[in-house]
């Protein structure tokens, strides 16, 4: 490979972005802020935050079992308060992907979810 | 071994037992690919492999994770790189508590911190630290590899823990028993190829699991910012007569300040070897102490986010090696190798960052071939996550 051709690859990459691998904040309702915050502060101490924004997951009950399985995660440092902001940032962002695919809303056991899950969890792991 | 296949048969007998039939399986895939560009500008013979990876490697992984129930849960990964495919994880974890988790199956023992990250897509230069490498270093057949290539995968049974004290700090346990590395009889170091190779289904070859722990604790020091020190160890023989051993500690450190973390972890391990045919060996055989050597490695590395797209990193890591060598060997008594890297990550689309570094290496001997004891060497890599 030539450096012409190295620096074109170079160009070319570059034009493609920037693209912010968390999400335009602007987009988010005012009152899940800081929860995103939490989310984005949270979640890419092990991974980038494209792993849970492409997961595409549009259902409550998979992400409190998707956040379950990260905060037991060894120095996760998610606490359950965290947890808690978490799952309402995530609950609004699958609420908006169902929106955009035009998808069913969850069944109402499911809406209900995050808090009451999260304490539940909790009472579990107290036991 | 017809007991421990008995034992397993019935574990996942009582894990299925548990399972809810009543609830829903979640599943969720996730996958990750890297294509990298290794280009050493200082060593021509570097080309010629196996003395380094020079040119594009491609690292895959897809990783599915099934929810049975609230308790049990099961992890499969497969990767395809350097080494075709490999089962990095296959594994069930049993949870009684948040606090207690069996995990059986196959899977990489909880050891250090860097064990978490080991995908490039959790990474953000293009190889991982000199201590953990797994074969992107350069004259990696004269050191025969890293302290403790990383993912280790490995089939046994680890118990797992986190438990939160108070609302601040975060502990973390696992105790583990693993087959283990292994080499053929009367060896001078680990068989890294025979430790990973499925030709004898992955059965342990000595029979004496290799066990091993970890304990660290997390510490929130504010809204965006918390620290992890942890320690960690495993030991066990690696011979098929149980006649050598290895025993690796590590300590490790994690700061993160909000858009800022820096990453520290030191490592050691101390292997024997036979000493039957003493004049294989590059230096007479002592009467004490004669038989093992260590090597020792350690890396610090700051990670700055400057925007939501680009994150700038420094490394400094190495590895040191006293001890015997065999009589080939370019190594001496002790030998020693510095890296410093500088690189960057930047964010094409969410999912997709291109990863550019830099590494100049100082030697402690002159490369037999090029005679130098410098190397400089350049990172270019895509790296994809889903």
């Amino acid at each position: 490979m030539t450096k012409t051709e190295v620096l074109l690859l170079a160009v070319t990459l570059f034009a493609c972005g920037p693209k912010n691998e968390g999400l335009d904040t602007s987009r988010i309702p005012s009152d899940l802020r800081s929860d995103y915050d939490v989310f984005a502060q949270r979640c890419s101490k092990c991974h980038s935050l494209s792993r849970p924004l492409q997961a595409n997951i549009t259902d409550d009950q998979q992400w409190i079992d998707y956040v379950n399985r990260m905060r037991r995660q060894p120095g996760s440092g998610i606490s359950y308060d965290d947890q808690t902001h978490i799952l309402r940032f995530l609950k609004w962002y699958a609420a908006d992907l169902r929106a955009k695919n035009g998808s069913p809303p969850p069944a109402a056991s499911a809406a209900s979810l995050p808090t009451n899950a999260v304490a539940e969890e909790k009472d579990a792991g107290d036991q | 071994m017809k007991r421990v296949i008995l034992f397993f048969a019935v574990l996942f007998a009582a894990l299925l037992a548990v399972v809810d039939p009543a609830r829903a399986i979640e599943r969720n895939f996730a996958g990750s690919a890297q294509l990298d560009y290794h280009f050493v500008p200082t060593n021509h013979e570097a080309k010629s492999f196996p003395k380094a990876f020079d040119g594009f490697t491609m690292e895959l992984a897809g990783k599915l994770a099934v929810d049975f129930s609230e308790r049990v849960s099961a992890n499969l990964k497969v990767c395809y790189g350097c080494h075709g495919f490999e089962a990095d994880m296959m594994y069930f974890d049993f949870r009684v508590a948040d606090e207690l988790n069996f995990r059986v199956g196959r899977f990489s023992p909880d050891f250090g911190a860097f064990n978490l990250r080991h995908d490039p897509a959790n990474h953000r230069l293009s190889d991982k630290p000199l201590p953990y490498d797994m074969g992107r270093m350069l004259r990696l057949r004269q050191w025969n590899m890293s302290v403790l290539p990383s993912p280790f995968p490995d089939n046994g049974l680890e118990i797992n823990g986190t438990k939160w004290l108070g609302s601040s700090l975060q502990m973390d346990y696992a105790v583990y028993a693993v087959s283990g590395f292994k080499a053929d009889a009367q060896p001078k170091d680990i068989d890294f190829k025979l430790s990973r190779s499925p030709q004898s289904y992955y059965v342990d070859n000595n029979g004496r699991p290799t066990v091993g722990g970890r304990l660290a604790f997390t510490l929130k020091l504010g809204d965006a910012s918390d620290a992890t020190l942890g320690g960690s160890a495993m030991g066990g023989t690696y011979d098929p007569e149980n006649h050598e051993s290895y025993y690796i500690l590590g300590t490790d450190l994690t700061i993160r300040l909000d858009k800022t973390t820096f990453r520290t972890e030191y490592l050691t391990r101390r292997t024997t070897f036979d000493i039957t045919d003493r004049n294989s060996f590059k230096y007479v055989i002592g009467s004490t102490r004669g038989d093992f050597f260590e090597k020792h490695g350690a890396y610090a590395e700051v990670e700055q986010s400057l925007t939501p797209d680009l994150d700038v990193l420094g490394r400094i890591d190495g590895m040191y090696r006293v001890g015997n060598v065999e009589a080939q060997s370019e190594l001496g008594r002790r030998a020693s190798v510095f890296r410093y890297t500088v690189g960057m990550a930047y964010a094409l689309e969410r999912g997709l960052r291109m990863k550019l570094s830099t590494e100049l290496w100082e030697w402690s001997f002159r490369d037999a071939d090029s005679g130098r004891k410098l190397d400089v060497s350049m990172h270019a890599a895509l790296a994809g996550s889903f």
